[in-house]
């Protein structure tokens, strides 16, 4: 019978899984950033769309007023690379 | 009953532009420039603003003061039915209902018309398209030989029962002048149900409605001051479920003084808006000051409740109730500029 209870890690596996649970840090830095960035934009871009149909010359200024947030993917994005890298 | 599906997006995106075009709505100053030109000036500034569009349609049918009037009550139609297309949900049933008043206006105009034996054509000149019964509809009511066969189209419609149970006393009397307060009495008290169903955003609702019910009535009470009527006759031009209930504007009606007329409705009116425009009625003006005052009291007040509240039915109220304005004043001023007025004495009728 093999004992199932004991397991022994070696030095391997515990430097695998902490690149793992880095891995998964960086995923989740972009992804929840991403879900901030987007939930961000929707007022913003609902905004921008109904002014731009008003009017046509203010396009650009509301092109640039929508991506402002995301600078927040950004930074998820800058610190997903610090804990990869 | 339709709930916006995709969050607070839709909401945004019409309220914004319902701001963007509240923007480009005539500024005061222009209107003081405007009181110095000449009538087809006036026509030309208009034909440069938004309303090209319809004079361009029109110039060939109309002309002069004419084409500018009517150039106007297409433009406001037409302006409110696109509104209408792009609300989203519940805006759309408030606005929708808000807009209802249009049709009693029209239907009274079809009626009155009618009974004087005016042309359908000088009919349909007056009647503005704006609220649920649209061109078509209304052209085939005009259409119709007589006034109850013009009502009889009504049936599926709110109004209807109101219009029946009064239209055979206004016969008789030779005054639709019941069957128009009952009428509007009918409206408001849908509104306010309507605004009370537990709909979400009813509470803003209900207050923009309040506020016009207030209005409407503390201009009816300025304008029956000094008109010798009992409290009895004028029962049924009141409108209840605001600040006032009938009995009260009844007995308020008769108060003798102007100070004390003031000091009465200001215990009961809680916007500060108000309060400041009744402030200003304590000397005796000509009743179409008091009745600027107030309106443009009513307009500042909600263009404020617009701003508290970005993403409401304020922002669209406001816009409609503002334009209505931008087009009375510029018929005012082509009128006025017509008959040769002076402009002062225009300038006093301008809600700016």
């Amino acid at each position: 019978m093999v004992d199932l209870g004991v397991a022994t890690l070696t030095l391997e596996m515990v430097a695998e899984s902490q690149m793992g649970l880095k891995a998964l840090g960086a995923g989740l830095a972009v992804g929840l950033t991403g879900i901030g960035a987007g939930v961000a934009e929707m007022g913003i871009g609902s905004a921008a769309v109904g002014a731009t149909a008003e009017n046509k010359d203010i396009f650009g200024l509301a092109l640039l007023l929508t991506v402002i947030p995301e600078t927040i993917v950004i930074f998820g994005l800058v610190v997903s690379l610090l804990i990869l890298f | 009953m339709s709930v916006v599906i995709g969050g607070p997006a839709p909401y945004v995106y019409v309220c914004t532009r319902m701001r963007v075009r509240k923007s480009k709505l005539l500024p005061r100053e222009e209107y003081l420039r405007m009181l110095n030109m000449s009538l087809p000036q006036i026509t030309r500034l208009i034909e440069e603003m938004e309303y090209k569009k319809e004079i361009d349609e029109l110039a060939s049918s109309f002309d002069g003061i004419d084409l500018v009037e009517e150039a106007l009550s297409w433009n406001l139609a037409k302006e409110f039915q696109a509104i209408l297309a792009i609300t989203p949900g519940i805006l759309k049933q408030f606005t929708k209902s808000y807009l209802r008043r249009w049709d009693i206006q029209n239907v009274l105009t079809i009626i009155r018309g009618k009974k004087q034996g005016m042309s359908a054509g000088k009919i349909k000149e007056v009647v503005v398209p704006a609220g649920s019964l649209d061109v078509l509809f209304l052209d085939r009511m005009i259409a119709e030989e007589s006034a109850e066969r013009s009502i009889e189209m009504l049936k599926n419609l709110p109004l209807y029962s109101v219009i029946e149970r009064e239209y055979s006393g206004a016969v008789e009397t030779g005054s639709f002048g019941r069957l128009e307060n009952e009428l509007y009495r009918q409206f408001y008290a849908d509104l306010i149900e309507e605004a009370r169903s537990g709909l979400k955003g009813g509470n803003q609702f209900l207050k923009s409605i309040q506020l016009d019910i207030d209005i409407r009535n503390i201009k009816t009470i300025f304008r029956l001051r000094g008109q010798p009527v009992s409290g009895e006759e004028t029962a049924d031009v009141w409108i209840p479920g605001a600040s006032f209930s009938v009995d009260e504007l009844k007995r308020i009606s008769q108060v003798e003084t102007i100070d004390e007329l003031v000091d009465t409705l200001r215990k009961k009116v809680k916007s500060p808006a108000l309060v400041d425009a009744l402030e200003g009625l304590r000397e005796e003006k000509p009743i179409h000051e008091v009745e600027n005052s107030l309106t443009r009291a009513q307009l500042d007040y909600m263009d404020r409740l617009s701003k508290r509240n970005p993403f409401s039915i304020y922002p669209i109220l406001v816009y409609l109730e503002k334009k209505k304005y931008e087009v009375t004043n510029l018929r005012a001023l082509a009128r006025g500029k017509q008959a040769n007025l002076p402009a002062e004495r225009i300038e006093n009728y301008l809600v700016i």
